[in-house]
């Protein structure tokens, strides 16, 4: 078979010595800036393009790449040990991840992130090299009907994310989708809640949004629980650094959905690792048998997220191999660099230049199998940050929160900015309002209303274009079930016993 | 003896007298700063390193020079950054297009970019209008009479309402009084798949898009968003004007610009060194692979040349309704 053929060609390719060692190289690098928030693969490959113009081009997308894929594994680690994501695409991580972390299984949740991200990572790469062209010809179908439609059912998932007050929920959702339409709007050219401010014209960074409510709010927390004893245990044990064997079996359908999940949103332009990672929990928690428990520390619940976060990168990368178009700000700066190097990215790829691309596409089946022998030894590593007294591991996350705040924006507005989200997150957290709808609402509001403004456009203002073409109506029915699923699910407890009292905090 | 040449010079460079008098001996004692209003591998940015590039491989400067990525608000961040670096004579800024509209519609951008130190006008960036490649809009013409008998049925991927593509459909409809919509995707990615799925007809594709979807035979050009053909366009496509539209053609100029009060010295230092960049085979090979126009325009003209540009922008945006405060 061709792709066969490919494939094995491509595997002679990446094992040759140079080719072996680029990959590591970019595997070792991307894990390094995947756990330092601010610093993303995007900025660090497009810093290291001088560096590779003389290189050969197979050994220097080989290596960019694993950058790429890379600071997507290394993104969990600091999102479960200590809340603070190091990657737009582990947030949500943090939910299930942290939490296992303060019951002792700081060490298995690394690893089922590490397995999880390994096995999902290579089913995209499979994906990618077998069902390429008629994938790529599937995401153009994709209008922006299908997209609003998608985005619409990803904001559905509000409602499993929420705690028992739906009045609550829906607040956070909205103050998450105001913040996110802060900023200049792209189809008149006017700026939005900016209050006169230069630095919120391009609105506010993600990530600052996610390390002050998240990371921030926490530390804020425990200082103020005046916690004499460490918050988190720390693993002891060869036994409790690795997943059991239950908690790998639980994680059995969220490695399928995390994989699956994040192909497909990866294919998509524009959609990208962090809403796939964020449908992939909200999958996961839909069709869990204890979804109440989800938040609370359920290895499924850290399993599906950081699978899709690497499952995406097979999918994002399948429409710049094949048809030269990039989905997000990492595979622009990708496409560049082959450019760059004389190589044309499209259609023509696999067969004029069966080098680089079955290359690449082996080296990141190689690269996967580098990152799980790599990042499993570092668990023991890793937890050993938890040894740290609390006294110098609150002001290190602080400062590295802070410079990573400034790093992205270049100022010290930006700083301001994480420091009011950590406030916010605290006061959140205080009146039992669940952050996890503000976030969501935030990565998935502007790409809502751009997609529904698209639509309108195109259809000169008629509403309908939502419904009449097929896949936008499927996933729009997908949206209302799932926006139905806790009243039925409320209908059938009612049947049973009586429904739970409002909380009280 | 070399410390003996060293101390003459010293002692020339002290009786010709301190200060600006001999503009031909200042070169920058500390690292250059090249301010664009792109982060890393976007437009502006990739031109900056380009440049540099330039600079570095042919050895035409002894300075080392940086790029310093001010995003915020398009360009408004990082004009204001240059407009503060008031006399400073190792800060340079790279503008595009971009720099002159922002001034026109932010009240949050305090300084036009003709009121920083001109230095070189270095590239057009010449684009293609284009269509899928089984479109039956076989000439512009068909295009543009298709839309005035159906006003707003056919569509047109964009950006911003600022761009230089929503700029050229501004004065196309003003001009033909056809219709049709832009619609506004971020990124270029989804700008493609728009078109390549069949979801708008037309959008201007820049010239270094070109090698990937028009000699593949995906997208076909109907014009060259361009005053004068392009040499490394397609031969058979003619440029908007000889398609039969007499209008002003948006260009998309890149350069180079100083802060404000640049020492006149170093001003003349850097002129010299731009004037040479043009002219090493390292550049000639940039624009080829790239498809951008070398157009360089020295700092005598620079300053007309950008009001020009400014005056155009405002009767376009003016056309299609856009809130225009300067």
């Amino acid at each position: 078979m061709d792709v066969i053929s490919g494939l094995a060609h491509g595997f002679g390719v990446a094992l040759g010595p140079a080719n072996l060692m680029w990959c590591f190289v970019g595997c070792f690098l991307g894990t390094v800036i995947g756990i330092i928030p601010g610093l993303g693969p995007a900025a660090t490959i497009a810093i290291l393009l001088p560096v590779t113009y003389n290189m050969d081009p197979t050994g220097g997308i080989i290596m960019l790449c694993g950058i790429y894929y890379g600071a997507k594994y290394g993104g969990s680690t600091t999102s479960i040990l200590l809340k603070m994501p190091g990657e737009a695409s582990s947030v949500i991580s943090c939910m299930d991840g942290y939490e296992m972390a303060r019951k002792g299984r700081a060490g298995p949740a690394l690893g089922i992130a590490a397995i999880s991200s390994f096995v999902a990572g290579t089913v995209g790469v499979v994906l990618l090299s077998f069902l390429a062209p008629p994938i790529a010809e599937f995401a153009l179908s994709f209008s922006s009907p299908e997209y609003f439609a998608l985005m619409l059912m990803g904001l559905s998932l509000v409602v499993l994310l929420a705690g028992d007050d739906i009045v609550k929920t829906v607040l956070s959702l909205l103050l998450g989708l105001w913040l996110t339409s802060i900023g200049t709007d792209l189809f008149t050219a006017q700026t939005r809640f900016t209050f006169g401010q230069i630095s919120l014209l391009d609105g506010i960074d993600f990530m600052s949004l996610a390390i002050g409510v998240f990371a921030i709010s926490e530390i804020m927390l425990s200082i103020e629980a005046r916690e004499r004893v460490r918050l988190l245990t720390i693993p002891k044990g060869f036994k409790n650094l690795l997943p059991s064997l239950e908690e790998l079996k639980a994680c059995r359908f969220a490695f399928l959905n995390g994989s699956i999940t994040g192909f497909i949103i990866g294919v998509l332009p524009g959609a990208g690792s962090t809403i796939s990672s964020f449908v992939a929990y909200g999958v996961e928690k839909a069709v869990s048998r204890h979804p109440e428990r989800f938040g609370t520390g359920v290895p499924e619940g850290l399993a599906a997220p950081e699978g899709a976060n690497n499952a995406d990168t097979g999918g994002a990368l399948l429409p710049v191999l094949t048809l030269g178009i990039p989905g997000g700000s990492s595979t622009a700066i990708l496409m560049s660099a082959l450019v760059l190097w004389g190589v044309r990215p499209g259609p023509l790829l696999m067969t004029q230049q069966p080098d680089i691309f079955w290359g690449l596409v082996a080296s990141m089946y190689v690269g996967n199998v580098v990152l799980l022998i790599m990042n499993l030894p570092l668990i023991g590593l890793f937890t050993q940050i938890l040894r740290v007294p609390l006294y110098v591991l609150f002001p290190i996350i602080m400062g590295v929160a802070i410079a990573g705040a400034y790093g992205v924006s270049g100022n010290m507005f930006g700083v301001g900015l994480l420091a009011a989200f950590g406030l916010l997150g605290y006061g959140m957290q205080k009146l039992g309002f669940p952050a996890a709808p503000l976030i969501l609402g935030f990565v998935l509001g502007d790409s809502m209303e751009r997609a529904l403004r698209q639509s309108l456009t195109m259809s000169n203002g008629d509403p309908s274009i939502l419904v009449a073409r097929p896949i936008s109506a499927v996933l729009l029915a997908l949206a209302a079930l799932i926006l139905l699923s806790p009243l039925l699910r409320r209908l059938r407890n009612r049947q049973r016993g009586p429904a739970p009292g409002l909380p009280t905090a | 003896m070399a410390l003996l040449k060293r101390l003459a010079g010293a002692m020339l460079a002290l009786c010709a007298g301190l200060g600006a008098a001999h503009a031909e001996d200042w070169t920058p004692r500390r690292t250059v700063n090249v301010v664009v209003h792109t982060g890393p591998g976007a437009g502006g940015d990739a031109f900056a390193r380009a440049v540099i590039n330039v600079i570095e491989k042919e050895k035409l400067s002894t300075a080392r020079f940086v790029v310093v990525n001010k995003t915020g608000g398009g360009s408004t961040n990082a004009i204001n950054f240059v407009a503060s670096k008031e006399g400073d004579d190792t800060t340079l800024a790279v503008y595009a297009s971009n720099w002159t509209t922002d001034y026109l519609v932010q009240k949050d951008a305090m300084t036009s970019l003709q009121s920083l130190t001109p230095l070189a006008n270095l590239i057009f960036e010449p684009a293609l209008l284009v269509v899928r490649a089984d479109s039956p809009f076989k000439t512009l013409k068909d295009f543009i009479d298709a839309a005035k008998a159906a006003p707003n049925k056919y569509k047109q991927a964009g950006g911003t309402p600022l761009g230089r593509d929503a700029m050229l459909r501004h004065i196309l409809v003003a001009h033909t009084g056809a219709q049709w919509p832009l619609v506004s995707f971020p990124s270029g990615g989804e700008r493609l798949s728009a078109i390549l799925g069949g979801h708008v007809e037309t959008l201007v594709l820049d010239g270094s898009e070109v090698g990937d979807f028009i000699e593949s035979g995906k997208l076909r050009a109907l014009a060259q968003v361009s005053d004068v053909r392009v040499p490394t366009f397609p031969k058979d496509v003619p440029t908007i004007k000889e398609a039969g539209y007499d209008i002003r053609i948006p260009l998309q100029p890149r350069g180079i610009v100083g802060p404000p009060k640049m020492s006149p010295a170093a001003a003349e230092y850097y002129r010299k060194l731009f004037a040479k960049v043009i002219e090493t085979p390292s550049w000639k090979k940039y624009v080829e692979e790239t498809r951008v126009q070398t157009s360089y325009i020295a700092a005598d003209d620079l300053a007309a040349f950008l009001a020009k540009i400014a005056d155009g922008t405002r009767n376009a945006l003016k056309s299609a309704n856009i809130e225009v405060i300067r």
